[in-house]
């Protein structure tokens, strides 16, 4: 019988190309509006560390200017200085501890065929991996004496090893980078969590990392942050030590800390730092510092901005106004073919027969919408990818979504039929039989 | 086959009641071919509806073939009316959409035949009324004789044994209207029980049996009002034979 309910679907939509068209393009538009929206919000308020989201902090502490808040009022830095850093690095109370800023080096390949290139590099501590999750493919992370020694060792990322090792073991072997040998000790998994929470700074969805080194050689070497460094206090600040020295904001500070008591010793740890501190003239506002989970630290960096948030309901309340208009048309189009509707019923078709046999029109009409709906979507989001590289990797649309979408359509077909499919099934019919 | 006994149907809109039927007692015998006329809102698209099942009613008893009709659910009422009713309405209603072929095979759909059968049905039901040739063509490409032919080969495809005409020959001039006319008065021969509302006398004249509908109750023809008991009733059909 399905078939037959599609054969008169099919028949009833091309009655009535105009209407039909009009309705299918309503339900497609309503659906290529939240889908686009939907699709952007959720890759942006997606929290790739939510499974450690309880155990993993950023740590912000208001070493700002005394006069001022770092941005608006109530607002704290959202980086630490060199100093606070490593007294940060200096507790064993966290299970671990990470440090880091982003710098770059010349890569200079061993294989002549591959040109010398330009390549971003995370200065970080040992700790960075475990406490990120960070899988490797091959090796591991340095030893935890590299992060005080310095040594030249490296952890490459898989793209970095597929491009200079085709993708081979490279653990043991060296690499030059900015004329200096560095050991390889690890390579990474393809790691790229979206949105990049480790580090906000300079994008949600910026590159993945290239490859990590000890943060130790980094200050060795005198290399300075190719990230945003911010500063308050008019310092005479010329050589790298001095910017050590500095209320220079460069570094960021994550901490895991997995248990109550361990939370407890942190805070009070950090405390007594910054009224030590105070003491020695630093830290002159009110005694303030956080510790953000990985999803407070993704909203605090407007990785999901409140527009965002609007703009999906607004597509809602859209696709909401369209379905509502496509009842609308439906009851009407119904309503107009109540004398055939009697013929059927006088002929035997229950009421039930009649309600199905429209439902499926509606069905069709769904179906329809939400495929031109997938085609927009579509469209939409590679126009978005276009202009507005910043959310390349937010603008995709995943395969459940798909499925969503589609489902959604299914759904939004049957709401849309539903009353004029069951008004027109309880009309009486002997009431059209006179009529034609 | 068809007995009616003490209907009452009333239709109510805000301002007034409409008694369309009262007190409406009738008996139809299996095989017989009744032409009812009455005058203009007397009652007779109201009967035929409640007889086919379209309508409720407020009080009294219907009973098709035995079975009391007014315990049934719709989706048991749209089942007998589709096996055992057929109609045929002055104005054809063939649904436009749908050329003569799916016209036909429409009441055949809804009894859940097969494909073969239902073809088989089909093209017999268009061969009996003279279109089988035409059965692509579109309701709107066909004259209105051969429009009502088609809906009467509609309602027979299911081979109903109860046909419910509704002034069939009103639209046609006097040569459609004898053919038609002539058809019913076939398949009447085949045994289905006809009840067919006319204006036309010459036509009424043709039937075994004449009855009037006046004011929603049944005044017989010529003999006067029908005797309730059922075994008056089968005499009285018997002198027009
Ligand atoms: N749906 C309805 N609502 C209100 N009143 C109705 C309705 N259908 C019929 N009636 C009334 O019931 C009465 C009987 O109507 P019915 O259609 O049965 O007459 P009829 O004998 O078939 O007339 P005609 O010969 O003109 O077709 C009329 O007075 C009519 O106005
Ligand atoms: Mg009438």
């Amino acid at each position: 019988m399905w078939l037959y309910f599609f054969k008169l679907a099919w028949i009833s939509v091309r009655q009535t190309p105009i209407m039909s068209t009009l309705m299918i393009i309503a339900v497609g538009i309503g659906i290529a509006a939240c889908l686009v929206t939907s699709t952007i919000y959720m890759s942006l308020s997606k929290n790739p560390l939510q499974h450690k989201n309880n155990v993993l902090y950023a740590l912000q502490l208001d070493a700002w200017d005394p006069q001022e808040a770092y941005d608006g009022p109530n607002d704290m830095p959202t980086q630490v200085t060199y100093l606070d850093g490593i007294a940060v690095l200096e507790s064993d109370i966290p299970t671990h501890t990470v440090l880091m800023y982003k710098s770059g080096f010349a890569v200079l390949p061993e294989n002549k065929s591959i040109r010398p290139f330009q390549s971003l590099a995370r200065m970080t501590t040992s700790d960075f991996f475990p406490l990120f999750d960070v899988p490797f493919i091959f090796g591991s992370t340095w030893s935890e004496e590299a992060d005080k020694i310095p040594e030249q060792v490296v952890v490459l990322s898989k793209q970095l090893n597929d491009r200079l090792f085709n993708g081979e073991n490279s653990v043991g072997k060296q690499i030059n980078l900015d004329g200096r040998l560095y050991k390889i000790l690890g390579v990474t998994a393809d790691w790229h969590p979206r949105p990049k929470v480790h580090d906000l700074n300079n994008g949600a969805y910026n590159r993945r990392d290239a490859m990590y080194v000890p943060m130790s050689v980094g200050i060795e070497l005198e290399m300075y942050s190719r990230g945003n460094t911010n500063a308050w206090e008019r310092e005479n600040v010329v050589t790298f030590t001095d910017t050590l020295q500095s209320e220079h904001i460069w570094l960021q500070a994550w901490v895991q800390l997995d248990t109550k008591k361990q939370m407890e010793d942190f805070s009070s740890y950090i405390e007594n730092y910054i009224r030590q501190q105070k003491k020695l003239g630093r830290f002159q506002r009110p005694l303030k510092y956080h510790l953000n989970t990985p999803s407070e630290w993704l909203s605090k960096n407007n990785v999901v901005r409140q527009d965002n948030r609007i703009l999906l309901w607004l597509s809602v309340i859209f696709l909401l106004v369209c379905l509502i208009n496509t009842i609308a048309l439906l009851l009407a189009k119904f309503l107009k073919k109540a004398p055939s509707v009697g013929v059927r019923r006088a002929l035997g078709a229950s009421k039930k027969a009649i309600f199905s046999q429209h439902l499926y029109e509606t069905l069709l009409v769904g179906i329809s919408g939400g495929a031109l709906g997938l085609t927009l979507s579509w469209f939409g989001l590679w126009g978005i990818r276009y202009l507005q590289p910043g959310l390349k990797d937010a603008a995709i649309m995943h395969w459940p979504t798909f499925v969503m979408a589609l489902c959604f359509s299914l759904l939004a077909s049957l709401f849309c039929g539903l009353l004029p499919a069951w008004k027109i099934s309880h009309t009486q019919p002997a009431r059209y039989l006179k009529i034609q | 086959m068809l007995n009616m006994d003490q209907i009452k149907k009333v239709f109510r809109t805000d301002l007034v009641e409409t008694y369309a039927l009262r007190d409406f007692s009738l008996n139809v015998q299996e095989g017989e071919f009744v032409a009812v006329t009455g005058p203009s809102g007397s009652g007779k698209t109201t009967f035929l509806n409640i007889a086919g099942l379209l309508e409720t009613f407020e009080a009294g008893t219907y009973l098709l073939d035995g079975e009391d009709v007014n315990s049934l659910s719709d989706r048991q009422r749209s089942a007998l009316r589709n096996a055992k009713i057929g109609f045929i309405f002055q104005s054809f209603n063939l649904i436009p959409d749908l050329n003569i072929f799916d016209n036909v095979d429409v009441p055949l759909r809804y009894r859940g035949f097969n494909g073969r059968q239902r073809k088989e049905r089909i093209m017999n039901a268009l061969e009996r009324v003279g279109l089988g040739a035409r059965f692509k063509h579109m309701p709107s490409q066909l004259s209105g004789g051969q429009q009502q032919r088609a809906a009467i080969a509609r309602a027979l495809a299911g081979e109903p044994r109860f046909l419910l005409a509704d002034e069939p020959t009103g639209n046609l001039d006097s040569l459609m209207a004898r053919q038609v006319m002539e058809l019913l008065e076939e398949i009447n021969e085949g045994g289905t029980t006809i009840v067919m509302v006319t204006h036309d006398p010459d036509l009424a004249r043709r039937a075994q049996r004449n009855i009037q509908i006046v004011d929603g109750q049944v005044t017989d023809f010529q003999l006067g009002p029908i005797p309730p008991a059922p075994e008056n009733d089968r005499q009285s059909a018997t002198p027009y034979a």
